[in-house]
């Protein structure tokens, strides 16, 4: 079977494969996502994946990252398995190997949970400037110009808050990371 | 010596099934049911695969048949053997085997039936409005109503917790039936418990109104002091409490007073405890905010239960336990497919009752809420089965088929243009002519078979016209968008809720989804001795599954009631009554007819009626009476009778009047034999036509008087032929079906004659080690073999072939050639074709000199003679489907797919690094076995669904085999290097057909044995002497062969049970003085009932196998064939009196 080129990814999901062991392919899955066309390939397609090993092909696919946590497919899964939950750790596992297709995704939301780690908020325009100079890619801040611009006349996003927040979710902080320990 | 008494509780179709053998075989069954009528689900289902017909009657008495009804069993049943008692419920069992004592609770009607007339003023003044479970909820009903619409007592109920006791009805009634019993509802208190002072002071309220004794009190601890004060019948809770919650008292609550009633009540959120509740012990419960109208009723019922039900306790010698299943409730589960919310979503159940001729729609298919034409139809199948999340880790098995039948019913009612689409994950067809209707849907009929679930459904926004949108994922994932006028949810089976109850109070084990439980190689032995559980409440079943465990209960009735010592009734000893006599005198008529309260004369010109048929010579009198309902009537025209000393009667009157059962018992009172009197429902032809005038309505009812009365003069009252018939058994084939039936015949006390044509006893199972749960097949051999090799009823003939056979009337002759010993000849009365089967040979494509492929056999032979070590396996391949279910031979086997979850199981035991890959078509892991399926998938087998166009393929290459297939899913070739591949070729029957015609059988398309009807009489042949079982019958698992032998035996001990046996009273015979002997009506009979004596150069007739349906009457070519009791000259005569 062709597990030739996983290049160990298969120890990090080997968790998430027995948690979608006894899937049947039902396609309940699928055919509850809300997010299916932002997805190249289908949750089902996924799990079919995960089982065989080909977990190459999984992680060469983005999918995965455009869960929203809906439930959805959780909640209706005839074998009761924790499919949302799954998403999650692939999330995580492929943050955690540092892939380079999910290294944006992965650096957007470091910057971002940075953010509000120190303010107990997030603050716009310093989470975006952290994002920027992390991606090392000077072209990026453009593509995001106009629609930053958009936010600022709306008044979505302003250059600074008061401050005061800071320090207040250490502990939810502390708390999760040791849970991912 | 005592006679034995079995009783069987629940009167669907198990439990018919079950006393109707046993009464039959001449024991004496006590039939109950907790519903107001019998025949349990099947009255409320029209039509059944793959017929598209019913066939419910096909479960009557072949012989002796005017000892029971002979009508639909929806019309009710009446045999002389058997007492039914409905409303009833069984509370509880006590003792051993042959001496049980039961306690029965009965809720006896408001109405009379005895004296109710069916005459509906009462439904007609009755002003409050229920909904009707009969169409599930689908109509309205009336608070007093008929309980099913072709119940034949026509006796309406009054529902209790409906009824406003306003007694409109009991002043109507022209009968005097309905009568109110005066209540003492003060005597019955209530506790409400509840925190919150508003809703215990409203519920006080509601229920004082009511006029109950009602208290109070705040707390759980509250209310556990009051309990030690005084008793209470009822306990209303509030789940949610400060302290001690709901659930906590209700368990104190159910120390202090085992007896307690108690309903929990809880907010729309925590449903879950309340179920949880439930399972406690709680009665029900109720959900705030709740209409006063819902406790009220709720209160009543079981203020009813405790005020009017009378408890009786009988003493029996066996139990069988039939209470069947009940429905999954989709609204209750997690996912409810908007039921209940969005219009258009029913469930199986609904929908049968909507495309009814009884039902909703009147014959018209018509949405239930719009009331438009529906010409788009979904089914979604597994709707609370193999669902966890639903509770059911199960496959209720009988679903894919009951929706495919539905899907091609609704076609075949309301036009082939409608467009029907299942939805399903598996589809599962595990019965032997299954695949072949499942084709016949999608070729013939155009179902549209979709393999996807559905997640959830939608209202269609954009159309806005009601219909219904289902997205699903194809097999490519491609996301669909399809729209239905309505959808139909396959609603899985849950164990009958009293059955599980009665279960956990009585130690009768059940599993851990609240079925019975059943002993290993049995599904019809429960945990305790004396007790069987018949029908699906051991697992669900399908109706020929069912009809042939509840006959296997019957026979472990049979063999309790047998080693108990009780007898029989020897009923043809009674019977002998000097009638011939009788048929030489003239025929004297009485006429009697019922004027039902001085109706009778303001319809018809009774005054005329007497004359015209007073010109009837043989007429002597014609009498107008009054109210044969009542016991008086009755007794005036058995007065009646007695002075004119009539020797023919004929009745006139409604149709409760002159029910079988009733003239009777009046025959055996006055002594006029009950073949002699006719009887008309004179009633019922005049509601026919209420608008004639009433010299018409005279000439109507004269006519049809006339008819019976020539019927009455030329009818020859000897009673049916009795035949002599042996009392022997011969049973072919000593696999573990034939040992079963040949055990379960001598355990009843008749000899049996067992013929194996190999050395050694055991069949398949001598091959076999363990099953998939883990139960050695072996040691259960073994001691079935040393059971039946040292009982003193069982001669066993090994080496030994039957050569020819002959077959007279009560009687086989069968030559034994024998390898070795001396030829024999044996005589016996019944036949049990147990030949059994094989695993069909594997069509090899490549040369295969190592050995990689293997049959299933093969492979589990391989390793228990060491030549195949699992350890030394690292890759192994199942292909599912091997050679089987194309078109060589399309049925489905049933047991392979378990067979390679068993191995795939036992190789991950033996090396856990082991690969495992099945590729399968459809997993037909039915029933429990599904849990084997999750178990494979947890250890990491791998599945593969392959369809048939693209099966999988096999090349040899040096030491390992390559397996090429398709993923469906991720749409890429796959190639798999294996050890070892391991085919699951399916079972072929092993039944000659010389063999099967020698005993009058026929076998079907597949060569396996046909049955009579496969639903209803799923082991007997149209010979009513041949039967079969195990796998000659169908492919089954050893449980199954095992239930189908001792349901084959039973069937067998209801005729090797009496000496003589009585036919019906209309049977053919045959002229020899003008007989031809051309053959014809021997060829012809459908029974076999008809054979050429030979010697004297005669047609000869088995008069308890003739059914007597006239068919040789029709064909013989001089007129010889005829039908007694239907002879030319009266024939001629009725309808001379009909045209006149």
């Amino acid at each position: 079977m062709g597990q030739a080129n996983n290049k160990g990814y298969l120890e990090q999901t080997e968790t998430i494969k027995t948690m979608i062991q006894t899937c049947i392919q039902c396609g309940t899955c699928t055919a509850s996502c809300p997010n299916i066309e932002f997805m190249d390939i289908t949750p089902r397609h996924m799990w079919r994946l995960l089982l065989m090993d080909h977990v190459d092909a999984l992680f060469l696919s983005k999918s995965f990252i455009m869960c929203s946590s809906c439930y959805y497919c959780t909640l209706r899964c005839p074998r009761g398995l924790e499919l949302t939950n799954a998403m999650s750790l692939l999330k995580q596992t492929a943050s955690k190997l540092k892939l380079k297709q999910f290294q944006r995704s992965s650096l957007f939301y470091k910057a971002f949970l940075d953010s509000v780690k120190k303010h107990g908020r997030v603050k716009e325009i310093e989470f975006m400037t952290h994002f920027f100079i992390s991606m090392k890619n000077p072209m990026i801040p453009f593509g995001f110009a106009p629609l930053g611009l958009k936010l600022m006349l709306k008044g979505k996003v302003r250059p600074e808050f008061p401050s005061g927040g800071s320090g207040k979710l250490t502990a939810l902080f502390k708390k999760v990371a040791e849970l991912e320990e | 010596m005592a006679i034995g008494k079995t009783l069987v509780a629940g009167a669907g179709l198990s439990g018919i099934r079950s006393a109707l053998d046993l009464a039959e075989t001449g024991y004496k069954v006590l039939l109950i049911d907790q519903s107001d009528h019998i025949g349990g689900l099947l009255c409320q289902l029209d039509n059944q695969f793959p017929t598209s017909k019913c066939g419910y009657c096909r479960m009557l008495p072949m012989f002796d048949r005017d000892r029971s009804s002979q009508h639909c069993l929806r019309k009710g049943l009446f045999h002389e053997n058997i007492e039914i008692l409905l409303s009833t419920q069984l509370m509880s069992v006590e003792g051993e085997p042959g001496d049980l004592k039961v306690t029965l609770k009965q809720n006896p009607s408001l109405i009379d039936p005895s004296l109710c007339t069916g005459c509906g003023e009462c439904e007609r003044v009755c002003s409050v409005f229920v909904d009707d479970p009969f169409n599930e909820g689908l109509t309205k009903r009336k608070a007093v109503y008929l309980p099913s619409p072709q119940s034949f007592s026509n006796a309406y109920t009054i529902d209790y917790t409906a009824c406003t006791r306003c007694g409109e009805c009991e002043k109507i009634c022209p009968t005097g039936a309905i009568k109110f019993i005066d209540q003492d509802r003060e005597k019955f208190k209530i506790l409400v418990v509840d925190d919150e002072k508003i809703v215990r002071d409203s519920m006080k309220e509601w229920l004082k109104e009511e006029g109950f004794s009602v208290a109070t009190a705040d707390s759980g601890q509250k209310a556990l002091e009051l309990m030690d004060d005084r008793l209470f019948n009822m306990m209303l809770t509030d789940i949610k409490m400060p302290g001690m919650d709901g659930v906590e008292l209700l368990a104190k609550a159910k120390e202090k007073n085992e007896d307690l009633c108690v309903i929990m009540m809880t907010a729309y959120a925590a449903v879950d405890s309340a179920v949880d509740a439930m399972k406690q012990g709680a009665l029900d419960y109720l959900t705030k905010p709740f209409d006063p109208d819902v406790l009220i009723s709720m209160a009543l019922k079981v203020y009813h239960e405790f005020e009017i039900a009378e408890a009786r306790v009988e003493q029996v010698d066996a139990l069988i336990l039939a209470g069947g299943t009940q429905f999954y409730k989709p609204e209750l589960g997690k996912n409810p497919y908007g039921y209940g919310v969005l219009p258009g979503v029913v469930t199986g159940m609904e929908f049968e009752r909507l495309i009814s001729g009884t039902g909703l729609g009147k014959g018209k298919l018509i949405h239930p809420k719009t009331g438009k034409p529906v010409r788009k139809i979904a089914w979604f199948q597994c709707v609370g089965s193999r669902d966890v999340q639903a509770d059911a880790g199960f496959c209720s098995s009988v679903c894919c088929m009951i929706s495919i039948k539905e899907a091609i019913l609704a076609k075949e009612k309301y036009g082939q243009d409608l467009e029907t689409t299942l939805f399903y994950m598996d589809m599962r067809t595990i019965g032997k002519s299954f695949d072949e209707y499942r084709l016949k849907a999608q070729e013939e009929n155009q179902v549209r078979f979709v393999r996807a679930r559905i997640h959830s459904l939608d209202e269609d926004l954009k159309k806005k016209d009601g219909s219904l949108l289902a997205r699903y994922v194809d097999l490519q994932g491609n996301i669909h968008e399809d729209d239905f006028d309505l959808v139909v949810l396959a609603t899985g089976q849950r164990p009958a809720k009293q059955m599980t109850e009665l279960a956990v109070k009585n130690d009768i084990g059940i599993n851990p989804w609240g079925f019975i439980e059943t002993t290993p190689f049995s599904i019809i032995k429960t945990s305790r001795a004396g007790i069987l559980s018949g029908g699906s409440l051991s697992g669900l079943k399908d109706i020929s599954d069912s009809v042939t465990c509840a006959s296997a209960a019957a026979l472990g009735a049979c063999k309790i009631m047998h080693e108990a010592g009780k007898q029989p009734i020897d009923a043809h000893a009674i019977d002998m009554d000097d009638l011939t006599i009788l048929a030489r005198e003239n025929p004297r008529i009485l006429t009697v007819l019922c004027s039902c309260d001085k109706d009778l004369s303001q319809t018809l010109d009774l005054e005329k009626l007497k004359l015209d048929l007073d010109r009837i010579p043989e007429n002597q009198s014609v009498e107008i009476m009054d109210k044969f309902c009542t016991d008086e009537g009755w007794k005036t025209l058995a007065d009646m009778i007695q002075k004119t000393n009539p020797n023919r009667l004929i009745l006139g009157a409604c149709l409760p009047c002159i029910q079988k059962q009733r003239v009777k018992e009046l025959s055996k009172e006055s002594g006029l034999h009950s073949s002699l009197v006719e009887t008309l429902d004179i009633i019922s032809i005049l509601k026919q036509y209420p608008d004639s005038q009433i010299p018409k309505t005279t000439q109507r009812i004269e006519r049809e008087l006339k008819a019976l009365i020539s019927k009455a003069r030329f009818k020859n009252p000897v009673p049916g032929e009795r035949l002599e018939s042996n009392q022997n058994a011969l049973v072919i084939g000593g696999g573990i079906a034939g040992i079963t039936a040949a055990l379960s015949i001598a355990d009843c006390g008749y000899h049996v004659d067992l013929v194996e044509k190999d050395d050694a006893i055991g069949g398949n199972l001598l091959w076999m080690d363990k099953t998939v749960d883990n139960l050695d097949i072996q040691a259960y051999l073994d001691e079935k073999v040393k059971e039946l090799e040292s009982h003193n009823q069982v001669t066993i003939h090994k080496k030994t072939k039957t050569e020819s056979t002959a077959q007279n009337p009560g009687e086989f002759l069968t030559f034994l050639k024998k390898d070795g010993e001396p030829d024999e000849t044996i005589l016996h009365g019944v036949t049990l074709l147990a030949t059994g089967g094989s695993q069909a040979p594997l069509m090899k494509d490549n040369e295969d000199p190592q050995q990689k492929e293997l049959t299933q056999k093969e492979f589990e032979m391989g390793v228990q003679d060491h030549k195949i070590d699992p350890e030394k396996l690292e890759t192994v391949v199942m292909i599912q489907c091997s050679g089987t279910r194309d078109e060589k031979r399309n049925y489905c086997s049933r047991v392979c797919c378990i067979r390679a979850l068993k191995n795939a199981l036992f190789l991950k035991d033996k090396n856990s690094d082991i690969q495992v890959y099945i590729l399968y078509r459809d997993m037909m892991s039915y029933g429990f076995y599904e849990e084997y399926y999750t178990e494979a998938k947890n250890r990491g087998v791998i599945f593969f669904q392959y369809d048939s166009a693209n099966k999988p393929l096999t090349q040899i290459q040096e030491d390992k085999v390559l397996v090429k297939t398709r993923d469906l899913l991720l749409d890429m070739p796959v190639e798999i290097e294996a050890d070892c591949v391991i085919h699951a070729t399916g079972i072929l029957p092993d039944l000659p057909a010389e063999l099967a015609d020698q005993y009058g059988a026929d076998l079907d398309t597949f060569h396996f044995f046909k049955e009579a009807d496969s639903k209803f009489r799923p082991v007997d042949s149209m010979n009513y002497r041949v039967f079969s079982c195990g796998l000659s019958l169908k492919p089954c698992t050893i449980e199954e062969a095992v239930a189908s032998a001792e349901a084959a035996a039973i069937r067998a001990v209801r005729i090797l049970s009496h000496e003589r046996l009585v036919s019906g009273k209309m049977v053919a015979d045959t002229r020899t003085a003008t007989c031809s002997m051309c053959e014809m009506c021997v060829d012809t009979c459908p029974y076999g009932a008809r054979f050429v004596d030979s010697l004297e150069e005669k047609i000869v007739i088995d008069p308890a196998a003739c059914q007597g349906c006239g068919v040789c009457a029709a064909v013989c070519p001089s007129g010889s064939a005829v039908l007694e009791g239907l002879d030319r000259r009266l024939m001629l005569d009725v309808i001379d009196m009909a045209l006149l």
